[in-house]
């Protein structure tokens, strides 16, 4: 491997600062990792190319170099994440400029890549924009909103500073799923010459819970109970994303019994709410106190149960 | 890791203020927006080097970025819609994938011929 940042930049030990700024401009823009994701050859090109010009592009790290103070690796850096080890991640989606499969694609159409290829063209990036009319209508300006589990299953308002220092408020609708684009009509660029301002497209990413998880409108969780509560049945509150609920917990209930309690679960935009699924959990206290154990003692002499018949018989 | 706009300043010391706001504001970046202004992510910090990179080191001139981002986001959509193709093929039975490979191979070679005109 080459390691003489001047060999590497191709410029000669003479070179002007201005000479090896214009050399590695060139080189970059031939080997930037992010305009060649697959390229390894490149990419290590590029990391020498960088390496020499931090070195060489610095006039005092240049003058330490040529002067033999340091050598040609210079000091330890931590390593750059490039762009594109995020982009080609699904977080990337972010900021693709159309819809892609998960977008809803049409999966036999696949005209629609051509179509969106123009369309994307046509639109510009970044709201810039080619249009030639007069009056035109303001371009959509992408927005990425992060809200916690409880408010997307609520729905919530959000007070918000846009990019151009105004104040919104954005209405978050009960049931907002992760990944939903929410259309703000009158929010993106202003129009041109009368023409009446974009949408903002709010682009919503929902938290986890600790507690709650979702499945399309139900919601799941674990009830912890104690002992007597299994064997003899009761009465406990149940936390639901609408608050409290009082459930039954049926005598002899078993860890591991789900309990649907209908409804409780999200109330969308439409349809009927989901229901809110609830796993119980038999858990014992940390100390076992006396009692309990002469009760568990009795229990077993009188040995009137095997749960594990059925695996006995099945294996 | 979510950062404010000071957190990504110290993070990226080339980048100015200035910039950093603008680039919000022209939609080149788009951080999640939040009560007290911008947060920013990794996704985000990444995309802010991506972007000196290009207008400082490469000196690519502000009207171009627009095409120039564009062109960047598409590639990386198109890589992602590829490798979930890749995926659904992956699944499939040995014998169509390996039509499949043939035909690919007999592509690239047609690919080679035209190219050597």
């Amino acid at each position: 491997m080459n390691t003489d940042p001047y060999e590497i930049l191709g410029v000669p030990k003479t070179a002007t600062q201005d000479e090896i700024k214009k050399a590695y401009r060139k080189l970059a823009k031939e080997l930037h990792p992010d305009l060649h994701p697959d390229d390894k050859a490149k990419q290590e090109r590029f990391k020498e190319v960088s390496a020499a010009n931090d070195l060489l592009g610095d006039p005092e790290k240049r003058r330490r170099f040529d002067a033999g103070e340091i050598d040609a690796s210079g000091q330890e850096r931590p390593e750059r994440q490039y762009y594109h080890h995020y982009a080609g991640q699904d977080a990337g989606r972010r900021y693709d400029p159309g819809p892609g499969f998960e977008g809803g694609m049409d999966q036999d159409d696949l005209n629609d890549i051509f179509s969106q290829f123009f369309r994307a063209r046509a639109a510009g990036a970044g709201g810039g924009g080619f249009r030639h009319e007069v009056h035109a209508r303001g371009s959509d300006m992408r927005y990425h909103l992060e809200v916690d589990f409880l408010d997307a299953a609520r729905g919530a308002k959000r007070r918000v500073t846009m990019p151009d220092g105004n104040n919104i408020e954005i209405t978050i609708p009960p049931g907002v799923r992760d990944g939903q684009t929410l259309r703000l009509r009158g929010k993106g660029a202003p129009g041109i010459g009368g023409g009446a301002a974009g949408d903002a497209l709010v682009t919503v990413s929902v938290g986890t819970h600790p507690v709650f998880a979702r499945l399309d409108d139900d919601i799941e969780m674990e009830l912890p109970i104690t002992f007597d509560e299994a064997v003899l049945g009761a009465k406990v509150d149940v936390p639901t994303v609408l608050g409290s609920v009082s459930v039954t917990i049926p005598k002899g209930a078993s860890s591991g019994r789900r309990l649907r309690l209908r409804g409780k679960g999200i109330k969308g935009p439409k349809g009927k709410p989901g229901d809110q699924i609830v796993r119980l959990k038999i858990v014992l206290p940390k100390k076992i106190d006396p009692e309990m154990e002469e009760l568990a003692e009795r229990w077993r002499r009188m040995a009137v149960f095997d749960p594990r018949a059925e695996l006995r018989r099945m294996t | 890791m979510r950062h404010t706009e000071e957190m990504v300043l110290t993070k990226i010391r080339r980048l100015s203020r200035r910039e950093l706001r603008l680039w919000v504001r022209q939609g080149w970046v788009r951080p999640a927006v939040g009560e007290a202004g911008p947060v920013f992510d990794e996704l985000d910090i990444a995309r802010l080097r991506l972007l000196c990179d290009l207008r400082k080191e490469m000196a690519l001139p502000t009207t171009a970025m627009p095409v120039v981002l564009n062109l960047i986001d598409q590639l990386y959509q198109t890589r992602r819609d590829l490798r979930t193709l890749l995926r659904a093929l992956d699944d499939q039975p040995e014998d169509v994938r390996s039509t499949l490979a043939a035909r690919l191979r007999l592509s690239d070679t047609n690919d080679a011929a035209e190219d050597s005109d």
